[in-house]
């Protein structure tokens, strides 16, 4: 995950299915390091600020790699509600210890605490108590994986079109913020947009964001592998050193397809490491990509044929998937979609469109020096069609009601210590079981 | 933001005036009214010369980049604008510096390396137990309010070196007096492109004959007066080599079309000058000897 730290034992999302999981309350896991507080050290450190002097913890929500995530309310004048996020401590035995913070952890707390804007989540404060991280965020009530599902059960009926127009372009709009500011993303998927209940769009989750202008090393070192896999670039997969804003755009383009489709477009297995941690190439990625988008070309990629991974490709079938009617791929992937999900052709507002479908292959696009910037994505005539504007609530007229997200109040495995099974080289991807772990509570 | 100076946190809560500066470290003092008469240090600035020295000998044993020394020495000027020296062990501040600005500066050192390499240098200060140097992170996050990311000069300097057609040699000294100007409380006075075009301001005028202070000195003279009146009154400036005439009037060219607050760069100049001044009086050994006082009969070592 980077050079500082000996990869702290990851809690994925699996930490929920853990069968020998201790009951305890939530409360607790913030109580469990208060102790330690009664015994203040040779010139040790005290924080000024307690978080259960300022927040009443209310339930849990996620937890993931850097630790879990708790739903709070302000308390002593601090009105509203709050998410948590308590970075996993180090332990040595049942001892937390400081160990040294990890870069990922740094650079969020840097990152959240520099950058402000509408569509991206709100920091509230940081406090760093007995051993422990708190980053405090406003409360977004949904994401879009959780919209997703909503969609998909108990029959698969459509988000309408309205809806992910303001969605894409709220988030192509935070997006744009944070590559002028010089920051990639990296780890853009639905479970990491969140959506207000004011159907505002913010992005969440920079612990794998970064500054790319003149990084002292490669934007290759340290972090070898980067965006869960069916988000994940060509050029990524393909073994790009030097990669750009544009792995950013492709995540945009899968997410688009995916609220169209419900269904994440490239679904492929991911290619674990190996003892050796050297990176595989994921084979099974790629060919899901290849079968809608077609095999790449060096005409069309110039770069194509200077990608470490090139060779790979020769050594994959070719074969696009039944696209019929003399479509491409995508296009036929297209339409497809649109029908089986149940999108309407009238009124034209009804539909994305063909400008949904010329949008989306620009952001498809193979070559990552040819994919739409943020920037030039928001000009696209797909947000002006039909006379419409865009609008900033993205439920705005629709009579659907999300529901609120699943908060668990008690029951929750607050473990903060190392985890069975979980240790892993390489960046923590837990889409796969991540996802899986999701629909199992939601 | 990341990329823009003028909405950064270091522009917003890390910038001060010269007397907010004073009032600020004036407020700490009188809270620790007792061991600051106590344990007298010297000036500001030599003990800055001391923590760069400690820190260069960090980096060259683990071989790290001077861009990350200077946002630790930012750190380090940052903490203690906060809290009072003598509360703390300067060594493991800075050692504790160096590790967190390395993690930012994304050339991340392991812990371990860190306080290996720093007990190796300064053994009386510091423990093998890693978790001395974590428990420092804490603190120095929570004092600057997480807001690391720091813009330097040298970025500027990167971009207007071609624009001014700057000779390598020019390059390389408008470098070292930015490397310099971290030894003074300038990092929390003024914005990082005003220090750049003074450096290179410094660097055009002292060069080539290195006659020095003097010759800079009253071209910054001669800057302050150009700036009320017209351009070619640069070049009566007195004390400035004749070849070095046609550098400095493009430079004073450049400066009078752009945004660039001259009287700033004539108030850093300065500050810089004086900086030269007061290094002739350092000495390492009592530098060294003041410190081991209050940390040796404060246990802060332990």
């Amino acid at each position: 995950m980077n050079g500082t730290n000996p990869p702290s034992s990851a809690a994925t999302a699996r930490a929920l299915e853990d069968k020998q999981s201790l009951k305890r309350s939530v409360q607790a896991a913030f109580d469990e390091t208060q102790d330690a507080r009664k015994l203040p050290l040779n010139n040790g450190y005290t924080s000024k600020v307690r978080v259960l002097d300022r927040y009443e913890v209310v339930g849990f929500i996620s937890s993931g790699t850097y630790g879990k995530v708790y739903k709070a309310v302000g308390v002593k004048g601090q009105s509203g509600e709050f998410a948590i996020k308590k970075f996993k401590p180090d332990k040595e035995g049942e001892t937390i210890q400081y160990t040294g913070i990890s870069q990922s952890a740094v650079r969020e707390m840097a990152l959240c605490s520099e950058l402000s804007h509408p569509n991206m989540i709100h920091l509230v404060e940081i406090i760093l108590e007995d051993k422990c991280i708190y980053m405090v965020f406003e409360y977004a009530e949904h994401d879009l994986l959780q919209i997703i599902q909503h969609h998909s059960q108990p029959t698969r009926h459509p988000i309408a079109a309205s809806a992910i127009k303001s969605i894409l372009f709220q988030l192509l709009n935070g997006l744009l913020y944070l590559h002028t500011n010089w920051v990639l993303h990296r780890d853009l998927k639905p479970a990491n947009i969140m959506v207000t209940s004011k159907g505002e769009v913010r992005i969440g989750d920079l612990g794998l964001a970064r500054l790319f202008y003149k990084p002292l090393h490669s934007l290759f070192n340290g972090d070898k592998v980067v965006v869960t896999i069916w988000y994940r670039a060509p050029e990524l997969l393909l073994g790009s050193r030097h990669y750009t804003p544009a792995v950013d755009l492709w995540a945009v383009g899968c997410i688009f397809a995916e609220l169209l489709s419900l269904r994440p477009i490239f679904k492929g297995e991911e290619a674990k490491m190996d003892s050796k941690k050297t990176v595989p190439f994921q084979k099974n990625q790629m060919q899901k990509i290849v079968e809608i988008l077609g095999m790449p070309t060096k005409e069309k990629w110039p770069g194509l044929t200077h990608q470490p991974e090139y060779t790979q490709l020769q050594s994959m079938s070719s074969a696009v998937r039944e696209a019929g009617q003399g479509k491409t791929g995508l296009e036929a992937w297209y339409w497809n979609t649109l029908k089986s999900t149940g999108y309407q052709d009238s009124p034209p507002s009804a539909s994305p469109g063909p400008q949904g479908l010329d949008l989306l292959a620009k952001l498809l696009e193979y070559d990552p020096t040819k994919r739409l910037t943020a920037e030039q994505a928001l000009q696209h005539p797909y947000f002006t069609a039909n006379g419409e504007r865009v609008t900033a609530n993205c439920f705005e007229g629709m009579t659907t009601q999300y529901p609120t997200r699943r908060v668990s109040r008690d029951d929750n495995d607050i473990r903060t210590g190392s985890l069975p099974g979980t240790k892993r080289g390489g960046l923590p991807d837990d889409s796969l079981t991540g996802r899986a772990t999701k629909r199992m509570k939601d | 933001m990341a990329a823009n100076y003028w909405a950064s946190t270091q522009r917003r809560h890390w910038q001060f005036s010269r007397e907010s500066l004073n009032e600020v470290r004036q407020q700490l003092e009188d809270e620790e009214k007792t061991i600051v008469q106590q344990y007298p240090l010297p000036d500001r600035r030599l003990l800055s010369i001391l923590f760069n020295q400690l820190l260069v000998k960090l980096g060259k044993r683990l071989n790290v980049k001077q861009q990350a020394l200077a946002t630790a020495q930012i750190y380090v000027r940052r903490f203690y604008s906060r809290v009072e020296i003598r509360r703390t062990n300067p060594y493991l501040v800075l050692a504790t510096a160096f590790y967190l600005a390395c993690k930012m500066e994304e050339c991340p050192q392991h812990i371990r390396s860190v306080v290996a390499e720093a007990r190796n240098a300064w053994p009386e200060y510091i423990a093998s137990d890693v978790s001395k140097l974590g428990e420092c992170e804490f603190y120095l996050i929570s004092e600057m309010n997480s807001q690391l990311i720091v813009h330097h000069p040298y970025r500027t300097l990167h971009e207007i070196q071609d624009k001014l057609k700057m000779a390598q040699e020019d390059i390389s000294l408008a470098w070292s007096i930015i490397n310099d100007h971290y030894l003074t409380d300038l990092p929390l006075l003024v914005a990082p492109h005003v220090i750049a075009v003074t450096a290179i301001f410094l660097a055009v005028t002292l060069k080539p004959t290195q006659t020095g202070l003097q010759a800079a000195a009253s071209t910054v003279a001669g800057l302050s007066s150009a700036t009320s009146g017209a351009n070619d009154s640069i070049g009566t400036v007195s004390g400035v080599p004749n070849t070095q005439q046609k550098k400095v009037q493009y430079l004073v060219s450049w400066l009078a079309e752009g945004e660039i607050d001259i009287k700033a760069v004539v108030e850093c100049s300065q500050e810089i000058i004086s900086l030269y001044d007061v290094w002739e009086q350092y000495n390492e050994k009592t530098c060294k000897e003041q410190i081991a006082r209050f940390v040796k009969a404060r246990g802060l070592d332990k």
